[in-house]
């Protein structure tokens, strides 16, 4: 155990103190918060402050949908956030109608404009019933094309209004017949739970995947690196190559941790600082009980364990960085079933089918803490779910440890699967 | 009491046979060289007495008993392939490999400074392993063995790339352990070093043992049928009836005497005429040089296959250097 101790905690010493640590706890929340911020940012500029220009022959039209389009009737309880909207109306004279069309497609381009409607009266012959014009909406690029749904309302009020006006209607009734009904968002009792549930999920997996795409692969590599580097030999004449892996996950593992842990507490902080409410931001609030707090991290240190051992494995089977990358695969594609079954265990927590794949070791961590959350697992079924994967860590150590011992000692070539059952077999 | 017990071991890898039915001890204050050349068996060998593999059948046993983890920080080993951590500073590294040993970290730091002082590498110290050269990593590596003070000293090839200098300051720094105790094993396929600094062998090829014993014995039952001279001027001296086999060199020749009852005269003559033909700065008569009793043993043991003489450079593979460094 001492030995176990020495290994990890070289392991872990070396690891935090190069510059490479520094710089990816430092890169990538600045990435990531790039990201955020920026998307929000932009978000937020292309949402407001839209300027479109209506051409019509018949003024009036043009008007109405103006006002109906700059002010939207303020018993709308979303009005707002709904982007309020620039609208410049054109009069359009039949001779000049290819003059003002290019110099519109002109201001498109120069970007002074985010689109033009455009209102062709149709060809009626006088004594018939009068049809509707044709409308041809021209956004500048496909991003404004979310205008058109509020201009197909904003005429279609218009319209409305002015038929009803045509057949003796007041104005003041019109807008009281033109009111929306509004259906309230009410919450059932247990809702919340479940909410806050998916969200710890979602946080799970990503910290599960992000880790595990990010560390996992740390802890192979470490193990590669002394085989290259041909310490090992050094290593197996004073200490048990399982002492040499388990200290490896540990040492590798807590790095990743650490990592995370800064990270964590660095976004904690910054959602409760002011900075992320004055952005706007609908603020997650995750309700969680102590217990679900304490099962979130068993289940993490659990998944984390799991997937850095068949790292190790993966590891000890190879001999080049570039040989492991082939089979990454393998570490990412339990992780990925996973995420396939995670919505029917959402929706059905305590199904036969949730009930057995949860024991299954590479699903435990996420779908057990899933059931936790949500469903009713038993007690035996929780414990059974931690020994289980705990057990399969441990075969996992030793037979790494077989292949390890037996793989450094032949150099060359890749085992194949005989080879690597007739290792296990060697001492 | 025996360090080192050997009792028939047998490794086979595959379909490889590494070692073959081996025996041999190693006595407390001796100085081992286990001989052959590459790819005969000799770093299985060592594997085996400390326990990374294990062997097929056959027994080993340390300090008088049959082989435990527990002993093993009794043993420092300098493995064949070379190997530290690149990135880790050099007193770190040693006081880390010192603590897998068992010491405390501030045993191995105060001990790794001082073997650095004594092999004269304190300017390496504060250095990462990376930036030193490859003479520097080895010397470390020397000393990673060393600091745990093991009574039992395995080095896998320990001079191979070091300049003469250094072979000699770790040559020395070994015969010093030896002399107060410890039993030293260098494994090697440079007979002339073991032939200076040795007094046990074991010759190995192919897995096999073929010659082991003190060195003084060894020697002394082979006859002194061997003779160097060196000479300047007329050389029909050499066409001596008692000349078996002659290697002319320039200025010099290496001179195999027939067998026969006397030898001893057969040399004389020879050194009598040639001081008549020539003059003569050296003449020396000896028992055949390790490498000769090695090659001759390996003919007996192994038919080979051309039949023709056997050399070192024929038993080693490619970059072996055998003996003419």
């Amino acid at each position: 155990m001492h030995n176990v101790w020495l290994i990890a905690r070289r392991e872990y010493v070396e690891r935090i103190r190069t510059r490479g640590f520094l710089i990816t706890t430092l890169i990538i929340p600045l990435i990531m918060g790039g990201f955020i911020f920026g998307g929000a940012y932009l978000g937020s500029k292309s949402g407001s402050g839209a300027h479109i220009a209506i051409v019509s022959s018949d003024t009036r039209l043009a008007l109405d949908l103006q006002t109906e389009l700059q002010q939207p009737p303020d018993s709308l309880p979303h009005s707002a956030s709904q982007p309020r909207i620039a609208v410049d109306a054109i009069h359009l004279a039949p001779q000049s109608a290819q003059a003002t069309r290019s110099l519109l497609d002109r201001q498109l381009d120069s970007g002074r404009l985010d689109g033009y409607l455009w209102i062709a009266p149709a060809d009626t012959p006088a004594n018939a019933q009068p049809t509707r014009p044709t409308f041809t909406f021209t956004p500048r690029s496909s991003e404004q094309d979310s205008l058109r749904s509020t201009l197909a309302a904003a005429l279609g009020a218009v319209l409305l209004r002015r038929q009803l006006a045509q057949r003796g209607i007041l104005a003041s009734d019109a807008d009281s017949l033109l009111q929306p009904v509004d259906i309230l968002a009410a919450s059932a009792p247990h809702r919340q739970d479940r909410e806050s549930a998916e969200v710890s999920i979602t946080l799970l997996f990503v910290l599960m995947y992000m880790v595990i795409a990010l560390y996992g692969m740390n802890v192979a590599r470490s193990i590669i690196e002394e085989k290259t580097s041909r310490i090992f030999e050094v290593m197996l004449a004073t200490i048990r190559p399982e002492e040499m892996m388990a200290g490896k996950i540990l040492g590798v593992g807590s790095v990743g941790l650490t990592q995370v842990g800064i990270w964590l507490s660095a976004a904690l902080l910054l959602s409760a600082s002011s900075i992320a409410s004055s952005l706007g931001s609908q603020g997650v609030h995750i309700a969680l009980t102590a217990a679900q707090i304490v099962f979130f991290f068993v289940y993490f240190i659990l998944g984390y364990a799991f997937y850095s051992s068949i790292a190790a494995a993966l590891g000890a089977m190879t001999n080049s960085e570039h040989e492991v990358q082939q089979l990454n695969l393998f570490l990412v594609l339990p992780l990925f079933v996973c995420f396939l079954t995670l919505k029917s265990v959402l929706t059905y927590p305590d199904s036969a089918m949730a009930r057995v794949l949860a024991l299954i070791p590479p699903f435990t961590p996420l779908l057990m803490y899933l059931r936790v959350s949500l469903g009713h697992p038993t007690h035996a079924e929780i414990v059974a779910s931690i020994l289980l994967t705990s057990a399969s860590i441990y075969a996992i150590v030793w037979v790494t440890s077989r292949i390890y011992r037996v793989g450094v000692l032949m150099y060359g070539k890749r085992p194949n699967l005989p080879e690597l059952l007739r290792w296990l077999k060697y001492s | 009491m025996s360090i080192v017990q050997l009792h028939h071991i047998r490794k086979v890898y595959d379909t490889k046979v590494a070692v073959e039915d081996l025996s041999f001890t190693i006595e407390p204050g001796t100085m081992f060289g286990l001989l052959g050349p590459n790819g005969s068996g000799k770093t299985s060998s060592i594997r085996m007495m400390i326990g990374i593999t294990v062997p097929d059948s056959g027994s080993v046993s340390l300090f008088d008993r049959p082989f435990t983890r527990s002993v093993l920080g009794r043993v420092g080993y300098l493995p064949e392939e070379r190997g530290l951590y690149k990135k880790m500073n050099v007193l770190d590294q040693l006081v880390f490999l010192g603590q897998l040993h068992g010491l405390s970290a501030s045993v191995a730091s105060r001990r790794a400074s001082l073997w650095c002082e004594r092999l004269d590498i304190v300017e390496a110290i504060p250095k990462k392993t990376e930036d030193l050269s490859k003479g520097m990593q080895q010397k470390i590596q020397f000393i990673a063995a060393l600091l745990h003070d093991p009574d039992l000293i395995l080095m896998d090839e320990p001079f191979s790339g070091l300049d003469p200098v250094n072979v000699f300051l770790l040559m020395n720094t070994l015969v010093d352990l030896c002399s107060i105790g410890k039993a030293v094993l260098f494994s090697t396929h440079r007979m002339d070093q073991v032939e200076k600094f040795c007094n046990s062998i074991a010759l190995i090829h192919r897995g096999h043992l073929i010659l082991s014993g003190s060195m003084r014995e060894i020697k002394s039952s082979y006859p002194r049928n061997r003779v160097l001279i060196h000479f300047e001027g007329d050389d029909s001296f050499l066409h001596h009836p008692g000349i078996e086999l002659l290697k002319r060199y320039n200025g010099h020749a290496e001179i195999k005497l027939r067998p026969s009852p006397t030898l001893a005269d057969d040399a004389q003559s020879l050194l009598a005429q040639a001081i008549a033909h020539a003059r003569v700065t050296r003449f020396e008569v000896m028992e055949p040089t390790l490498e000769e009793i090695f090659i001759e043993k390996v003919q007996q043991t192994l038919p080979t296959r051309n039949g023709g003489e056997l050399s070192m450079a024929q038993l080693d593979q490619p970059n072996g250097g055998g003996l003419d460094a």
